[in-house]
């Protein structure tokens, strides 16, 4: 009998997990709580740095499934390394578990000051890109923005709304959609407000760049302390520029917040299981941070893509493969 | 000479020396005191007391005396058991010296009788006279030492189990307080071994002493109760020495301050922004008795164990008060609510703080003098404050609701003002507040408005204690709205809703604001209410006030709080303060303003 590896989450490091078991020789059970699989890949129009379409290498994933067990619209509640107990009470044993549950998009609403739920053109990047994917980005009213400011650090690195830690991918996807609404736009000013820039990915840094020289896009160092509305539903915005010291108003048709990564409400579910350590932040903690990132210290629990911490798409899905690996090595070291 | 001598030597023992010696030198360190405290009052103080010594206070304060130092009646509402168990000392023991003196004056005739003659009365009794009134008040005495031994006995089960009398954690005592307690705790013990040996030995009757003494006698032997007796009394006036001697300068202080204490504050003195002579009759009333710990939520739920009121005030006390003890601090107040001996202890921490803060250079505010951005015009004027404008649906609902009862309204900062001015206040820059509180007043009354409404409990609690607004009515939005909806200007409709209610701590023990909102409320839906509300109220941990902790206390605070109300099943949490809204709203699920209830539930 094929054993069999059950892979909680069916986003990027989960599909790519269960691929390379499948190439391993074992049987791979993929639980995904939505109604199909993806994961937040499924609402993002292109990638950084290359633009590479999301669709594009969800295809490719996908692809390499055939024969991989996939129950959607189930939702793990407790897990074990050797059984996983859906919320509907389905108990389903396994050979090891692979938890690659992901993240959960930082609520807006709850930085309030900046109005959004509240204000008609104040968007997320999540917004923003669904309206990248559907072909036409538009305020409420359906014109076209002339002057579109961008926040970064939304929910992230911000101890007012307990998220301490950096979201990472946000800066760079700050950087990309500012480019991608110049090229909508050519004629619209475009400001990106940030209290620093980290590019670490490969190509970030020299995209940071073209949007500075080939794009204009203006990035100004402050984070933006309050968002009001005015009588035509213009966006009013208070900053501080910290680099020339001065308290500055702007007004712009679309606010857009670059709203970072919260650490997955699922993880609540698997902190139940003794042996499983959470992070301050709530993320799961791995085994160590060096060689053992994708072991969860529970011998059978094994941690693939943003369960543990902010990560890209690339990171996530070489998780993937790494938990795969180790877990078909655990298996079979067993007596 | 002769005379003189056998005046005096009547009724000696060379044990009574330690007694007398711990009498005098309490004696002499209270009147020191007393002097101090007294002449040092500022003249205004020493005025009210000079008009209130003859007044009609004075049978209130004596009133209070007896229901609060004797009885300690307010402990008795904290938890019955603690309430016994102090009234059984204060007022037993007060009975004993009250009683015991009637007794020893019946008897000790012949010739002077000191002080300690009276105290160690059993020693120098004379031999029954077996009458009937001796025998009355010897088992009256023994009653009553009884009384005091069954408090001696709680006070020993406390440090077991102090849940039993009610309260969770226990304070941690000094050294002094502890010898102090040690020689309190052996008094009465040691009284009761030594009185009936010598009842013993002299034959008096009584049901505990007498019964007690005929016993050892018969058991042990005359000669051996002999020597035990006079080894007892030199115990028991060593202890009762002890105790004297550590009175003045540990926490039974607190019976020679309370007294005073209650006359002055009938008097009508309290402690100010600034610190005061007044100050040293609150400071060293506290007992220690430790009813404010368990309230603190800084213990409760982040940990913290030594900035609560009871360590402030030692500290304070004692000259080595830190600032990272006097800062630390919620200034929720639910210490000062159950404080038995109503200490202000929210005043006394802010003018502690004082101290630690420097003066603001003389043009640091200067900005606020062009500071108008203030539009529209109307009698009634709105302030949101700092919080309201960083929670815009707050300012988005009171715009609806000035909107829809057709209110004129003078904006005074919704596109930015100046701070209301306490959270300087509470962090102890009292006159970089009271720069920002002139110029807002100004600005109040530059604009000719007759009311003055607030979404924020911390700018309503600064309006109305410090700023002099003069006819101006100050209003926070929940009695605002309540206003408008009684006078059928704004109706709302009914909604099925379960909310829940978070009595803000400015508004509800700050203001005493409690029923306005709960009445909105009903209004517009069900209420169900949390197992502390009111002037029991937590803290959302977000308090302003508290300049030392960080995030994640705070948050462990709101977290725990978040699970208090989520007990009550409710769907929605409403609370009345921009500050709360944001605190809990990281842990609750949906938490609204109540003006964001009423805006959503107006009946066109």
């Amino acid at each position: 009998m094929t054993e069999k590896v059950i892979i909680i989450g069916g986003g990027v490091a989960g599909l790519q997990a269960a691929a390379t078991l499948l190439e391993l020789g074992l049987k791979p059970v993929v639980v995904e709580k939505t109604t199909h699989i993806g994961g937040k890949l499924n609402d993002w129009h292109k990638l950084f740095p290359s633009l590479t379409p999301a669709s594009a290498v969800l295809a490719e994933l996908k692809s390499r499934l055939e024969g991989v067990e996939i129950l959607t619209g189930t939702e793990a509640a407790e897990i074990t390394p050797r059984s996983v107990t859906m919320t509907d009470g389905r108990r389903m044993e396994a050979d090891a578990v692979i938890v690659a549950s992901g993240f959960d998009v930082f609520p807006a609403e709850l930085k309030e000051e900046y109005g959004y739920g509240l204000y008609r053109n104040v968007y997320t990047t999540v917004d923003l890109e669904r309206m990248f994917a559907e072909g036409r980005v538009h305020l409420h009213d359906g014109t076209a923005p002339r002057r579109v400011a961008f926040l970064h650090c939304v929910g992230s690195r911000d101890e007012k709304v307990d998220q301490r830690h950096c979201s990472r991918v946000c800066c760079i996807t700050g950087v990309k959609q500012a480019m991608e609404i110049k090229a909508v736009f050519p004629g619209a000013e475009v400001y990106n407000f940030y209290m620093d820039i980290r590019m670490f990915g490969p190509g970030y840094e020299e995209m940071y760049r073209e949007a500075q020289e080939n794009y204009n896009i203006h990035f100004i160092r402050g984070r933006i302390s309050e968002a009001g509305e005015t009588q035509d539903r213009r966006i009013q915005i208070k900053a501080e520029d910290t680099l020339i010291g001065r308290p500055l108003k702007m007004t712009v048709d679309m606010l857009v917040l670059i709203v970072g990564m919260k650490a997955g409400r699922s993880n609540g579910a698997l902190a139940r299981c003794p042996g499983i350590e959470l992070r301050p932040s709530r993320f799961a903690a791995p085994a160590d941070s060096f060689c053992s990132n994708v072991y969860s210290g529970v011998p059978g629990i094994f941690y693939a893509g943003t369960v543990t911490a902010p990560k890209n798409v690339g990171e996530s899905i070489n998780e993937g493969v790494a938990a795969a690996v180790k877990a078909a090595g655990y298996i079979r070291s067993k007596p | 000479m002769d005379i003189l001598q056998g005046e005096i030597f009547r009724y000696y023992d060379h044990f009574v020396i330690p007694f007398n010696i711990g009498v005098w030198v309490l004696f002499a360190v209270i009147v020191y005191k007393y002097v101090r405290w007294f002449s040092r009052l500022t003249p205004e103080d020493k005025s009210l007391v000079g008009r209130g010594l003859f007044s009609r206070k004075v049978f209130g304060a004596v009133g209070e005396v007896v229901s609060e130092s004797l009885l300690h009646r307010r402990i008795f509402r904290v938890d019955p058991l603690l309430g016994y168990m102090h009234m059984s000392l204060a007022l037993g023991w007060f009975l004993l010296i009250a009683v015991g003196w009637v007794e020893a004056s019946m008897h000790l005739t012949e010739g002077f009788a000191p002080l300690h003659a009276h105290v160690f009365y059993k020693f120098f009794a004379p031999s029954p006279a077996g009458s009937t009134a001796e025998t009355v008040l010897s088992n009256v005495m023994d009653l009553l030492l009884l009384f005091v031994l069954s408090g001696v006995a709680l006070a020993w089960f406390k440090r077991l189990r102090s849940r039993a009398l009610g309260m969770k954690r226990t304070t941690k005592h000094v050294v002094g307080d502890k010898v102090a307690l040690a020689a309190l705790w052996l008094i009465f013990p040691v009284r009761l071994l030594a009185e009936s040996a010598q009842a013993g030995l002299k034959s008096i009757p009584s049901f505990l002493t007498g019964n007690l003494g005929e016993w050892m006698v018969s058991a042990l032997g005359e000669g051996f109760v002999s020597g035990f007796s006079a080894v007892a009394w030199w115990v028991y006036s060593i202890v009762l020495a002890v105790f004297f001697v550590s009175m003045p300068f540990s926490r039974y202080m607190h019976i020679f301050t309370e007294i005073p204490l209650i006359f002055l504050r009938r008097f009508g003195l309290r402690s100010r922004e600034q610190r005061s002579a007044f100050d040293h009759f609150q400071i060293e009333a506290c007992s220690r008795c430790g009813v404010c710990i368990d309230p603190c939520q800084l213990q409760a739920d982040a940990g913290i164990g030594n900035v609560q009121s009871v360590y402030f005030l030692r500290d304070r006390r004692y000259h080595n008060l830190a600032g990272e003890v006097a800062s630390n601090c919620l200034m929720c107040g639910r210490c000062e609510t159950r404080c038995p001996v109503g200490i202000e202890l929210n005043t006394l921490r802010l003018n502690s703080r004082e101290k630690f803060s420097a003066l603001p250079a003389d043009d640091r505010y200067a900005y606020v003098a062009t500071a108008d951005r203030s539009s529209g015009g109307g009698r009634v004027g709105y302030f949101a404050g700092c919080m309201t404008l960083l929670t815009p649906r707050i300012l988005h609902s009171m715009e609806r609701i000035f909107d829809t009862a057709g209110e004129q309204v003078w904006w005074a900062d919704r596109d930015g003002g100046v701070c209301c001015g306490r959270p300087l206040k509470l962090s102890g820059e009292t006159e970089a507040a009271r720069r920002i509180m002139d110029h807002n007043s100004l600005l109040f009354a530059r604009h000719g408005i007759d009311t003055l409404v607030t979404s924020c409990p911390i700018c309503l609690k600064v309006f109305r204690e410090d700023y002099d607004l003069g006819p101006v009515e100050v209003l926070h939005h929940t009695e605002y709205i309540q206003r408008l909806l009684s006078q059928g200007k704004l109706e709302i409709g009914k909604q099925d809703i379960l909310y829940t209610y978070h009595d803000p701590c400015e508004l509800g023990r700050g203001c005493g604001i409690y029923d306005q909102p709960r009445d909105i409320i009903r209004r517009a839906g069900r209420l169900a209410e949390a197992a502390e509300i009111r002037d029991n109220a937590r803290c959302c941990g977000g308090s302003l006030a508290n300049l030392e902790i960080g995030e994640s206390s705070q948050q462990r605070i709101a977290a725990s709080l978040s699970y208090h109300y989520r007990q009550t099943g409710a769907d929605i949490l409403v609370t009345s303060c921009p500050l709360c809204k944001k605190t809990i709203g990281r842990s609750f699920g949906e938490v609204k303003d109540i003006s964001e209830v009423v805006a959503g539930a107006i009946r066109q």
